[in-house]
């Protein structure tokens, strides 16, 4: 019993320990893609590192004085670890437990609610402004993933993200699951904040939004938050619902999901690259649209297809 | 033709304002100058206004040296019959007021501020007479513009001084846009009155950057040095200034400029076109996030940046007008090269405008954003790519032909979008045209001499003269002096009458569409403002020596040599 336990927590800490480690690298790997559709050639991979460990040396200015808005940096990153946790990596999730889907919908928002309680705290009018974004757009994305999850759970008749994966990979693509990934698909592109919907922090029109008054090791957590939940997101879409071929040999899948992640991840800075950025409101119609088209993947699920 | 419309415009200005009319002569072939009654300013606006003349910008002079007082001289253009008129109103010296014509002409409220601000003479009636130029806390009555006060004037400091701020309507908070802001490349400061994401007003206050160019140009350069210090005035389209005023100049003293330097001159200022509009198109695109079109067109736009460096030596910033024509010629060896880079240039702005034709998300974030209507461009006298996009047909190049636009026929690039997106295609379209012109203009360059000689220019003639910058029609007033400069340089820049349609542009607006409505005028406010950086050197050479201004050098090598990673 011990000796699960021990191997449960060590599980857990080696998974956080490979998102902390691999999502600023896929960032970097990002960047570097993003410059060659710019004809730049862009910064080295491990930039985003550089920039990590530089900015965690440097003093923390707060602008604000109270401990709840000292510690937010440290909840909002520590939020989509335990986020991560939950969301299965080579087809098991290295916290999961019955009803964790439940539990996946729940700590996504953290993250973000965290954001938008620094923004409105943090007194700049721009700040402000982000922060109502971000509170837009957290209201109009999260529906779209409460829908397919709850999707996921209705074909695989589990409330388990690792049964709901086990059960995609031995049943094969069906039409519901597919419609679910794809709308999911689109909330990652708002989730990892990239165009045309990071509005929230619209550098040219309200200056990093919420995070206008971020700097130094507060900010480095804050993006280390966000690659972090674009890493987990993207691991959750292609884990749940796209997770063939599955070989039931752990390093191979765990190998398999990551290669695959890159793959979205990769179609996601491609779709960021080729577009501008839209209006809140814009956005926000966009994803009732796509919340709506998920609902037929509900509508296909109860009838079984 | 334009002989007929002057002398019409002499008769009825007479007609209607009787003994109003002090005099009316033809200084230059295109230029009517009316000298009428102060008392009868507004009547004399409105024929103005009946004839269909546009208004341009209003002159303020100190004519006090010269025996009378104040000059204020508003200068109109009869686009259809290729003619300025200016309506100068003399004011006394004692009495330094004169009826605002903001009441009847928006667009004149600015030039109104602006001379009220740096000549002293009251605009009476005007909605909004507080000061545009001089900073908040300059002395009163301390009017730069005047003879008796120094191009080196320096007020004393103040402390503690706050202006006083417009206050924003009830329920509405304030978002500052500026002074400093990411996507606007200069100073300026746009307080937005918001509700939630929704605009409902702003406040602007610029000029932040104002050097006193005209100052200097009227009491320390010469003919022949003010070229270079009006090309400073815009980091972009320098090269129009100093056309724009070398023009004036020659207009004033009936210098002939030869074929081949008028045929030189529209090469450059094609070219100046060409790269600014791409450099225009990466801002747009980056102000709405879309930074792969940054990119992309100002890599599209760096081989003609090399291109003008072999021609003049200089990337930007060319250096090459001069009174009388230009100091570099094109040599034949160029022409190829010329020709290859405008064909590579031509290839890749259709593939950038291709790809962008038909962008559902870009056609979201401008089509219908940053409304400008028709009657409001012509009542703010907006001019340039914002104004035709407003379906307002209005080109220098056509209205008022020079250079070599008699010849090189432009075509006047329009649309009835109103909106961003019509200043996007006006813009691609006027990209397109330009490398036209610049094509036609190499194949037809005329032989001959670059420049004219030309003697002594006497005191007392007036020069106007316009040039159709990318960002629109730019105008340089000269009325010359006799000690070898100008008694009075007036510039004024595209971006002056264009960012006064900014608050109609953005009312009622979300947040969101702000930047890229302020981006699509592709305001220019170092040029508005008259900011430049050789008087920075030259006043340097004043104080610092030689030697010290080595020894400061060496330091700041010094200093980087002594960074961490620094070049040896």
């Amino acid at each position: 019993m011990n000796a699960a336990y021990l191997r449960t927590a060590a599980i857990a800490v080696l998974d956080v320990a490979l998102l902390l480690v691999l999502s600023p690298l896929f960032e970097g790997v990002l960047r570097k893609l993003k410059a060659a559709l710019h004809s730049r050639i862009g910064p080295p991979v491990v930039q985003p590192f550089v920039d990590t460990l530089k900015l965690l040396g440097k003093d923390d200015l707060l602008t604000v004085h109270s401990r709840a808005y000292a510690v937010t940096p440290a909840l909002a990153l520590a939020s989509v670890l335990v986020l991560g946790t939950m969301v299965p990596i080579g087809g098991v999730p290295p916290l999961g437990f019955a009803g964790d889907v439940v539990g996946i919908i729940y700590v996504a928002g953290v993250g973000a609610v965290l954001l938008i309680l620094t923004a409105f705290a943090s007194g700049s009018p721009y700040a402000a402004v982000g922060g109502s974004r971000e509170m837009m757009a957290l209201l109009s994305v999260e529906p779209v993933v409460a829908v397919t999850l709850v999707v996921g759970a209705m074909k695989a008749g589990t409330l388990s993200a690792g049964g709901i994966s086990a059960w995609n990979a031995s049943h094969g693509p069906t039409i519901s699951m597919t419609l679910a990934g794809l709308a999911l698909f689109l909330a990652v592109q708002a989730q990892a904040g990239k165009l045309p919907f990071d509005i929230p922090e619209a550098d040219q029109e309200i200056m990093g939004g919420p995070l206008v008054e971020q700097s130094g090791p507060r900010l480095a957590l804050f993006r280390w938050a966000m690659w972090v939940r674009q890493l987990v997101f993207t691991l959750l879409l292609v884990e749940l619902f796209f997770p063939w071929p599955r070989s039931g040999v752990f390093l191979l899948d765990l190998v398999s999901a990551l290669a695959k992640a890159m793959l979205v991840l990769v179609l996601v800075a491609v779709v960021d690259v080729v577009n501008p950025r839209l209006k809140v409101e814009q956005a926000m119609g966009y994803y009732l649209r796509v919340a709506f088209s998920s609902l037929a993947a509900l509508a296909f699920a109860v009838v079984g297809m | 033709m334009i002989a007929t419309a002057a002398a019409e415009t002499a008769t009825l200005l007479r007609s209607r304002l009787g003994a109003g009319v002090l005099g009316a002569r033809e200084m230059d072939p295109d230029l009517l100058w009316a000298s009428v009654d102060r008392s009868c300013v507004r009547e004399a606006t409105t024929v103005m206004k009946e004839i269909g003349s546009r208004y341009l910008v209003t002159v303020g002079i100190d004519e006090r040296p010269l025996g009378g007082g104040y000059g204020i001289v508003h200068l109109f253009s009869l686009d259809a019959e290729h003619l300025f008129i200016a309506v100068d109103c003399p004011v006394s010296a004692g009495d330094p007021r004169i009826d605002s014509i903001t009441p009847l002409i928006p667009g004149a409220s600015w030039a109104e501020r602006e001379f009220r601000d740096m000549i002293g003479v009251e605009p009476e009636g005007h909605p909004d007479p507080k000061r545009l130029v001089l900073p908040d806390d300059w002395p009163e009555g301390v009017h730069p513009l005047r003879r008796d006060v120094a191009y080196n004037y320096r007020p004393p400091s103040v402390e503690g001084f706050a202006p006083e701020l417009v206050k924003p309507p009830r329920g509405s908070s304030v978002l500052p846009v500026g002074p400093f802001f990411p996507v606007l490349e200069e100073p300026a400061r746009f307080r937005l009155f918001v509700e939630g994401e929704t605009v409902v007003g702003c406040d602007y206050r610029g000029f932040y950057n104002h050097r006193g160019i005209e100052k200097l140009g009227d009491s320390v350069l010469t003919w022949d040095r003010i070229p270079f210090l009006a090309e400073r005035i815009c980091g972009i389209c320098g090269f129009i200034h100093s056309t724009c005023y070398c023009q004036a100049v020659e207009k004033a003293a009936d210098i002939e400029v030869p074929r081949r330097a008028a045929y030189i001159r529209t090469v450059m200022l094609e070219l100046e076109r060409i790269h600014s509009h791409l450099l225009w198109l990466g801002i747009a695109g980056h102000i709405l996030g879309f930074d792969t079109v940054l990119m992309q067109t100002w890599r599209i736009r760096e081989p003609v940046m090399w291109l003008t460096e072999e021609i003049s030596g200089n990337r930007k910033t060319y250096g090459m007008n001069l009174v009388g024509g230009v100091r570099r010629d094109i040599t034949d060896a160029q022409l190829p090269r010329i020709l290859d880079v405008l064909k590579t240039v031509e290839k890749e702005a259709l593939a950038v405008r291709k790809a962008i034709a038909d962008d559902s998300t870009l056609h979201a974030r401008t089509v219908g954003v940053g409304p400008l209507s028709t009657w409001w461009a012509k009542e703010i006298c907006a001019v340039g790519p914002p104004a035709r996009a407003s379906n307002v047909l209005i080109d220098a190049r056509i209205d008022h032909p020079y250079a070599a636009y008699d010849d090189l026929k432009p075509r006047l690039c329009s649309s009835d979008g109103c909106d961003v997106w019509a200043r996007v295609i006006v813009r691609l379209d006027e990209l397109e045209d330009s490398i036209r012109l610049v094509r036609e203009a190499l194949a037809n360059l005329p032989a001959g001499a670059v420049r004219a000689e030309f003697d002594e220019i006497p005191g007392g003639r007036v020069g106007v003269s316009a040039v159709e910058a990318p960002r629109g029609e730019a105008i340089h007033f000269v009325m010359t002096g006799g000690e070898n400069r100008p008694y009075r340089w007036r510039v004024r820049a595209p971006t002056f009458p264009n960012l006064q349609a900014v608050p109609a542009m953005i009312r009622g607006q979300s947040i969101a569409d702000v930047p890229i409505s302020i981006g699509s005028l592709d305001p220019c406010f170092s040029c508005t403002e008259r900011m430049e950086t050789v008087s920075v050197a030259d006043g340097s050479r004043r104080i610092y020596t030689l030697q010290e201004l080595q020894a400061l050098a060496q330091s700041a090598r010094a200093r980087r040599g002594n960074g961490d990673g620094g070049a040896p």
